[in-house]
């Protein structure tokens, strides 16, 4: 029982990081229709800054997390505003465009810190919480408790905010949206420099818990991509279930089947989607073709 | 628009693209009379050896530290005059740690003009290239460890330390004779490494009468190691056992530490380095059981002379795998004097004859290809490796 409980507990930490990244692709899919996949490579980037403010500057970890964030945010508005004459013109290009922008972050982050990657010590220093012989770092806590606190901040913009509507009626119908006076590409510019801070605060709290080098985003990217499609993509409760779903399913996985734990989690996540293809929080797909 | 332009724009394209295919058809270097062959160049100009490595991805450490191990080695060479006169001529190439590039890389720099070549730091890579370079005669140094390399028996392959066999048998006997563990337990993952350390500690051990109490393998590039060593640490072990990279290994423990697990920590070359330490960080690190032939800078006048002019020339402190390339470049440079810059099988027989006393130890080639049969034991003290007492 104990071995459920820890397994379920380690599960739940990385689901977390699983969801955020989710958030990310849930967010731009919803607000753009647009599947980014430099998203990846954007949660490296957001990691290396953020250790890079943390270790080199020596900021606190809650000043350097934040300060990841605004400097990748910028990031995002960059390739968005590279990519924006495809906006409404061509949708694929515009895909085949952030996978472009994944490739020159990738190269760029070699430029910048080399190939060789860097460990981060954990920000918390405390003993981790021993609950009935399950131990729980406590770092693992926080990281849930951002993840959640994310959703919160991101349900209420877009339910509450002016320009989260704004951004949810350009996904709609762009041209009745222009037409009532949103600036569409700013929308989206907005959009995009969210979904990209979003992958930084996932690299930089998955940073402490691994290992920062510049493939990072590969895996996680790849986890966090099928977390939001498990959750219904461009749901955000969807993106937050999806995460922690891949992340247990991973855990048990690698408990029970070892060096197979990668085949089996994606042979689960592709039955459970060949059962419910628009997944669990199930939206109808953007259309903006 | 008429006729006639049109004809005459099609016939013009057509004349293009036969003149890009002619163009491509011919094989890329392979008629080009200055790449070393035997007619005029071959007495004079640069001794071309080229270095293969990963550069990027997740095994580009390793790929760093063999790097500049063989540049520093022939750095010096060619400040002392270099092989009667002529200088060597290094030329990277990355294999991004994957053997399908490494392949490509084997014919390309064949066709360059290379005459010898120093990697790859990965068994996989290395294992891939070496039946293209016997069929062009390139000698090769590699910093692989892996048995599998062996038994490929090939006259060209070199291994500039010992086999994964010598580490783990060094370090099962120092845990199960000198020290008396019987509750050992294995975690290792599943790509060219890390099986093979798997069968070898478990054959070491099983040589000594002990069966490990739990063993458990985890993907190459798994994160979250959680789950194998919650099953391990039900089973009691006093001791660990990890078969995987640097930065997995510090993963590795770092998980386990915060599990609340107390068993020693015991690895072969991996834990040897720095990035094993500030992975697991140091205060989780301290205590392991490395075994490695390079223990660390302050062992010997020579790796304290190796040490400074390494960090001089690259502002950090060396490790094993810099040692081993250092120390697999100088025997190089030693064969290629002997022979007077021979090639082909002529420099694979020299690199045999040659007796070095190196970093790690006294390199004696045997048929197969090792020179280095001997390990040490240190363990971890304070961020840094003392030999074990």
């Amino acid at each position: 029982m104990q071995s459920f409980f820890q397994t379920l507990v380690s599960g739940l930490s990385f689901g977390a990081v699983y969801a955020l990244v989710a958030l990310g692709f849930s967010l731009v899919y919803r607000t753009m229709g647009l599947v980014n996949f430099a998203h990846g490579a954007v949660l490296m980037i957001g990691a290396y800054v953020a250790s890079t403010f943390y270790l080199s500057a020596r900021l606190p970890f809650a000043v350097a997390v934040p300060a990841a964030m605004i400097v990748t945010g910028a990031v995002g508005l960059v390739i968005e505003r590279v990519l924006r004459p495809l906006e409404n013109k061509d949708f694929d290009l515009m895909l085949i465009g952030t996978i472009g922008a994944g490739t020159v972050l990738d190269a760029v982050a070699i430029l910048i810190w080399s190939s060789s990657g860097r460990g981060v010590p954990s920000p918390v220093q405390t003993a981790p919480f021993d609950i009935g012989g399950v131990r729980i770092p406590a770092y693992n806590v926080l990281v849930i408790g951002v993840t959640a606190a994310a959703m919160a901040v991101l349900t209420l913009f877009l339910q509450r905010t002016r320009h989260g509507a704004a951004m949810q009626a350009v996904a709609m119908d762009h041209e009745a949206a222009t037409a009532v006076g949103i600036h569409v590409g700013r929308s989206n510019a907005i959009s995009f420099a969210i979904g990209a801070a979003l992958a930084a605060l996932a690299g930089a709290l998955v940073g402490p818990m691994l290992y920062v080098t510049p493939t990072m985003g590969d895996s996680l990217g790849i986890q966090g991509f099928a977390a939001a499609i498990l959750g219904g993509f461009g749901s955000i409760p969807g993106a937050i279930v999806g995460g922690l779903g891949i992340g247990v399913i991973g855990s048990f996985a690698a408990q029970s089947f070892q060096g197979y734990s990668d085949l089996v989690t994606f042979v689960v996540f592709t039955v459970l989607v060949m059962i419910r293809p628009t997944g669990i929080f199930g939206e109808r797909t953007v259309n903006r073709a | 628009m008429s006729r006639r332009p049109r004809y005459r724009l099609v016939s013009a394209a057509a004349a293009a693209a036969a003149a890009l295919v002619a163009a491509a058809c011919s094989a890329p270097g392979s008629s080009q009379p200055s790449s070393g062959s035997t007619s005029s160049g071959a007495a004079a100009g640069p001794i071309k050896i080229a270095v293969v490595d990963a550069q990027s991805g997740s095994e580009s450490d390793l790929g760093q530290f063999e790097w500049r191990g063989v540049k520093l080695a022939v750095d010096q060479a060619n400040a002392a005059g270099g092989i009667d006169g002529r200088k060597i001529q290094l030329t990277l190439y990355d294999d991004q740690g994957d053997p399908t590039v490494g392949t490509e890389l084997a014919r390309k720099i064949a066709s360059a003009g290379d005459i010898a070549m120093f990697g790859t730091a990965e068994s996989a890579v290395t294992l891939a290239m070496a039946p293209i370079l016997e069929s062009e005669h390139i000698p090769n140094i590699t910093s692989g460890q892996s048995t599998q390399l062996l038994a490929l028996h090939s006259p060209y392959l070199f291994l500039n330390g010992p086999t994964g066999l010598t580490y783990d048998s060094t370090l099962a006997k120092y845990l199960v004779t000198t020290k008396g563990y019987k509750k050992i337990a294995m975690l290792t993952n599943n790509d060219s490494y890390g099986a093979g350390e798997d069968e070898a500690f478990t054959a070491s051990l099983k040589s000594l009468g002990i069966t490990p109490v739990a063993t458990e393998v985890v993907p190459a590039d798994q994160t979250n190691m959680t789950p194998a060593l919650t099953a391990i640490r039900a089973k009691n072990p006093q001791v660990l056992f990890i078969g995987a990279e640097e930065a997995q290994s510090g993963l590795i423990v770092k998980q386990a530490r915060a599990l609340g697990m107390t068993a020693v920590i015991a690895e072969g070359a991996p834990a040897g380095t720095p990035l094993y330490m500030s992975t697991a960080g140091v205060a989780n690190a301290n205590g392991t059981i490395v075994s490695s032939p390079y223990l660390g800078n302050d062992v010997s006048p020579a790796a304290r002379k190796f040490a400074a002019a390494y960090t001089a020339a690259y502002g950090t402190a060396p490790e094993l795998h810099g040692a081993k390339a250092y120390d697999g470049a100088e025997v190089m440079i030693a064969a290629l004097k002997a022979c007077n810059a021979c090639t082909g099988l002529a420099l694979a027989n020299a690199i045999r004859a040659v007796h070095y006393a190196g970093l790690l130890g006294n390199f004696r080639y045997n048929s197969s290809g090792v020179g280095i049969f001997a390990t040490s034991i240190g363990i971890i003290t304070d961020g840094k490796i003392k030999p074990a007492g």
